[in-house]
């Protein structure tokens, strides 16, 4: 798994060392500037889930690439033929996803099946695919409670954030630490009260460290439906359409720079000087 | 001739001897095993810490459904459990007006959002159920009961999705809010635990019940064996040696916890203690019944 690397030393040798581009001040950072005409056309999302119906109105009738994978007899199995979603959970993400950014290309990857047991280590898979597949940001509306794959989506999650490659991950909705969710690499999500779909929160206390809405939220579902529902699931694919958009017009962002410009974008963080004034003066204005 | 029958006698005697202490030796090797597999079935019982009736988990279920559906006013409620072999849930408890109907229904995993809930191991509310292709509305027609709002949570114990608890329309309120989820959680972790203790005290009366049929089974002789244990099993909860052994096994756990090396030392000491106390000449020795 662990690749062997060039002395750590080498890229600043100056005879290789590379010139990057800054990004603007955090002043700067407005929703036009990060997000303004961006239709997240271009970002490669992957969504780690029960599958994508590409039929469904939200999803707006194109899926760009499948792949479902299941425990076998020998081992794990991938199948990139086109499939449904088995619940419409991972519709509901996407039609989330494609609210926010209309333009973004598709990758169902269908982790969730109909059966219990074997889900870790598929889910990993599902998160492997992702990284070796070019993905740009996953959404993981899914996490796993169990101890036993804390060190190998650990090593993903890692993995990925070397990568620039965004997982955005729903935090548990139950009192119990859930992974890849807690870890430091990822972009943790659980759900605020609001409706408004650009309005997210920063929080100062992590593991979960922003909010978006997801509660009493109208969502796709299977059979080309619609349910009101509640869950962190659904709070997470808002931020991940939000990464899109993003990501549209600023290809190549780090893991650490995203989470800068949603922390300058967040509802709840204004200039020092405006600390003063009512924090409901600011919320909506994003 | 005389002579003959004379031996003839005698050789009955001997066989007659030699299949006595076959017997004999059969049954005291019996005896022996089954001792085993009692103590087997005590550590199980120790070490898990099961010492409730079977009666009383049903109860405590029973409780804890009623008690979340009060706390969280609710009109009806269910609590399923997993069947992993058949991939189903079934219900276990269900309380409101349609609670007999609904008990003989088996619910594949993956259907209707106690189904869902199971497989995502992630709690679930709806509040527009008629609308909704998640409810499992073969069911509602059925027993002619659609909910309006439902909140649904896993019972997970050691990682696993062992059941679903599951209220039916929020009473003073078009939906269950995310406060109701995280109280539901707690009561969802009662009874996961509840159910584990079950599912174990189970397993040790089954272990037990084997162990005496099988011994029971051997001939007639046995049968003072048997009461005794029948009577030290029934007695199990007062017995004093026992739950001296369930603490003695609980520290042992604790040390356990705090890692292998302290387990490591705890056993050596142990053995330690054990050889030595073997190794000293018991004043008792001579008292030991010859059997």
């Amino acid at each position: 798994m662990i690749e062997p690397r060039p002395a750590y030393s080498d890229p600043f040798d100056p005879e290789v060392l590379r010139t990057l581009d800054r990004i603007d001040g955090v002043e700067d950072i407005s929703p036009e500037w990060a997000w303004g005409n961006s239709t997240g056309r271009g970002v490669r999302v992957a969504v780690i889930d029960s599958g994508v119906d590409a039929g469904h109105p939200a999803v707006g009738g194109h899926v760009e690439g499948y792949v479902a994978i299941t425990e076998g007899a020998d081992g794990l199995v991938y199948d990139d033929a086109p499939h449904e979603d088995v619940f419409g959970h991972g519709t509901a993400c996407a039609g989330i996803i494609r609210s926010l950014a209309p333009e973004c290309e598709i990758y169902s990857v269908r982790v969730l099946g109909r059966r219990l047991g074997g889900r870790g280590n598929v889910f990993a898979a599902g998160i492997r695919w992702a990284l070796e597949n070019g993905m740009n940001v996953c959404n993981l509306s899914l996490g796993t409670t169990k101890q036993a794959f804390y060190e190998t989506l650990h090593e993903l999650a890692d993995l990925a954030y070397f990568r620039n490659t965004m997982l955005v991950t729903a935090a548990n909705n139950m009192p119990t630490p859930s992974f890849p969710s807690v870890y430091a690499s990822v972009i943790a999500v659980a759900a605020h009260a609001g409706h408004d779909p650009y309005l997210f929160y920063y929080n100062p206390e992590p593991p979960v460290e922003f909010g978006a809405p997801g509660i009493e939220v109208r969502v796709a579902w299977s059979e080309g439906g619609y349910v009101t529902t509640t869950g962190n699931s659904f709070a997470a694919p808002h931020i991940t359409g939000i990464v899109a958009k993003i990501l549209g017009k600023h290809p190549n962002l780090t893991v650490f720079q995203m989470k800068g410009i949603l922390h300058a974008l967040a509802a709840n963080v204004v200039p020092a000087h405006d600390r003063l004034q009512p924090l409901d003066e600011h919320v909506g204005e994003k | 001739m005389p002579e003959g029958n004379e031996d003839l006698t005698e050789a009955r005697r001997t066989i007659q001897e030699q299949q006595q202490e076959i017997e004999r030796l059969r049954r005291r090797h019996s005896d022996e095993r089954f001792a085993e597999d009692l103590r087997d079935a005590l550590t199980l019982a120790a070490t898990t810490g099961a010492i409730a009736a079977p009666s009383q988990h049903s109860v405590l279920l029973q409780s804890i459904v009623e008690t979340a559906a009060r706390v969280i006013p609710s009109d009806a409620a269910s609590l399923f459990l997993v069947d992993a072999d058949a991939q189903e849930l079934i219900f276990e408890i269900a309380l409101g007006q349609k609670a007999e109907e609904v008990k003989s229904f088996r619910v594949p995993l993956g259907h209707g959002i106690a189904g869902l809930v199971a497989v995502s191991g992630q709690p679930m509310t709806v509040s527009d159920v008629e609308r909704d292709p998640r409810h499992a509305s073969d069911i509602s027609v059925r027993i002619g009961y659609t909910p309006r709002s439902i909140l649904c949570c896993p019972l997970v114990y050691n990682d696993q999705v062992v059941g679903v608890l599951e209220l039916l329309d929020r009473r003073g309120a078009s939906a269950y809010s995310p406060a109701d989820i995280d109280l539901l959680w707690h009561f969802a972790n009662q009874a996961a635990i509840a159910l584990e203790q079950s599912q174990t005290y189970r397993n040790l009366t089954r272990i037990i019940t084997t162990v005496m049929e099988n011994a029971g089974q051997t001939d007639g002789t046995q049968g003072g064996f048997t009461r005794r244990t029948e009577s030290f099993v029934r007695n199990l909860e007062e017995d004093q040696v026992y739950r001296r052994s369930l603490a003695l096994a609980d520290l042992v756990r604790e040390i356990a916890w705090k890692g292998e090396d302290e387990l490591a030392l705890c056993e050596q000491v142990l053995r330690a203690f054990a050889h030595y106390l073997s190794a000293r000449t018991s004043p008792m020795a001579g008292l030991e019944a010859d059997p």
